[in-house]
């Protein structure tokens, strides 16, 4: 916890806040929703980038803390970051219902598959990001540019689906209330992907940090 | 000696291999309230050491113990009595440093505002700006303020007076011999020797990342002796000098006192080091 709280006080970099009202573009008519959980991504991006210009590796590492610990500090704290858009996503989804939502053209239309995906996208990109990232700290960006390929791929896949593939036209971007138990089922799969995929992403990177010899 | 003495930091044969750098077998031991330079020139491994010693990097060999804790086994433990200081790093320059004391008090249980509070006063620091707004003296200064209120035993400073002018690094320099008078144990690496000679109860001496000398400051000079020659080195010490560096006048070379000539005189630490390496550089 104590972890926790110095990566929110000393890494947080104010993108982080910024991009969490890019799941306002929920609202947005005809766009692809995925993509704002690549703004996501982007604001942990720019949390690592800033805790590498801070020398935040050497600081952290003279606390009386341990590689792994830290490792899984910076992963919770973006992955807590995450888990606050898709609930904002998820408000802004239940606004948009009520305000009568339209078929969306370029995607999963705003609705509780929509949830799901957006959990699938976060699992891609903490399991490619941040094992890369561990593996060298000094260079945030390569992991970025991975992670945030394999997003846009599968955000690629989702809204050539809705055109192509039954299950994802046929029930998925269906409006709600329709095949909600298909849905909720989508949703619950991507949670236990999201919830693995993290837990996994701790567990190699703690493991990558802890063999890696810091040039600080 | 025995651990329950608490050795402050005890170093058994570290090594380290890079493509185009060995850190070979480099072993010694901290006296307790002493303040130990760490010297050799740029590249000769003393980050390296230092970054061993501390788990930043992995040592391919060797045996790091703090307090008579093994290094690998009790990090936390040892954390909590060890500081670190490097001139190179400025951690968070954006935030105020009243922000980053409020997080890193959290980490020690032994950590004493009372004395945060007389460290901050004595070196004049204010809480409200940030790193980016101290100079580089005042940075070290905070981060040792820091490593004095979770009740340090021993502090390692990494180059910390590079790059600070002569009035900052002789305040830095009574502020090593205040924290030995109360007991503290500090470990200097440096290149600048001349703050040593004022404050250095013991030298380590690393070259080429071998350890070549490890002795009191005062027996290490004593066994040196410089000879001032002109542009030819007289035949009788040419076979004991070690090291020839040009002067004005010829050339100065270092020779050990048993074999020195009448005339010569006591050698500082720099000269010491700069012959020592030249002598590596010659061979």
């Amino acid at each position: 916890m104590k972890l926790l709280m110095k990566e929110w006080k000393l890494c947080m970099h104010p993108t982080g806040y910024i991009m969490l009202l890019c799941a306002a573009l929920i609202l947005v008519p005809g766009y692809p929703y995925g993509v704002t959980c690549f703004y996501m991504g982007l604001a942990i991006y720019f949390i690592c980038l800033t805790a590498r210009e801070n020398h935040d590796a050497a600081f952290t590492l003279m606390l009386p803390v341990s590689r792994p610990e830290a490792v899984k500090a910076r992963i919770l704290l973006c992955a807590g970051l995450e888990v606050i858009d898709l609930l904002l996503i998820g408000l802004f989804i239940l606004v948009k219902g009520a305000a009568g939502s339209m078929p969306n053209p370029a995607g999963l239309d705003a609705g509780l598959a929509l949830l799901g995906e957006g959990m699938i996208l976060f699992a891609i990109y903490n399991m490619i990001f941040f094992p890369m990232y561990y593996r060298d700290i000094n260079k945030p960006g390569k992991a970025f540019g991975f992670a945030a390929s394999a997003m846009f791929l599968w955000i690629v896949l989702e809204v050539a689906g809705t055109y192509t593939v039954p299950f994802v036209r046929d029930v998925l971007d269906q409006p709600d209330p329709r095949y909600m138990s298909d849905k909720a089922l989508f949703t619950l799969g991507g949670l236990a992907l999201f919830l693995g995929g993290t837990a996994w992403s701790i567990q190699t990177s703690a493991k990558r940090f802890g063999e890696v010899d810091l040039s600080l | 000696m025995t651990y329950e003495v608490k050795i402050p930091l005890e170093v058994r044969g570290l090594c380290k291999n890079y493509p185009a750098f060995r850190l070979d077998e480099v072993s010694f031991r901290l006296v307790p309230g002493s303040i130990t330079g760490f010297i050799g020139r740029n590249g000769a491994g003393k980050t390296t050491t230092i970054n061993s010693m501390l788990s930043f990097v992995k040592p391919d060999a060797g045996e790091v113990r703090f307090f008579g804790l093994e290094a690998g086994e009790h990090e936390a433990e040892i954390k909590e009595k060890i500081g670190f200081v490097s001139a190179g790093m400025t951690y968070y320059t954006r935030k105020k440093l009243k922000a980053i004391t409020e997080v890193t008090k959290t980490f020690y249980p032994a950590w004493n505002d009372t004395a945060y509070r007389k460290w901050l006063g004595a070196f004049g620091l204010d809480e409200e700006k940030t790193p980016a707004e101290l100079s580089n003296g005042m940075k070290i200064k905070y981060a040792l303020a820091l490593a004095l209120s979770h009740g340090a035993e021993l502090l390692i400073l990494d180059e910390p007076t590079s790059g600070l002018d002569p009035v900052s690094r002789e305040e830095l320099v009574e502020v090593f011999l205040k924290l030995k008078d109360e007991g503290k144990t500090v470990f200097f690496s440096t290149h600048i020797t001349s703050d040593l000679e004022k404050c250095a109860d013991r030298i380590l001496f690393l070259q080429n990342g071998q350890l070549k000398a490890d002795d009191g400051l005062d027996s290490f000079r004593e066994a040196w002796r410089i000879a001032e020659c002109g542009q030819e080195i007289p035949a009788e010490i040419r076979k004991a000098a070690r090291g020839r560096c040009r002067i004005r006048e010829g050339y100065t070379v270092l020779l050990p006192k048993e074999e020195a000539p009448a005339g010569a005189r006591e050698a500082t630490l720099e000269e010491i080091m700069i012959h020592l390496e030249k002598e590596a550089d010659e061979a």
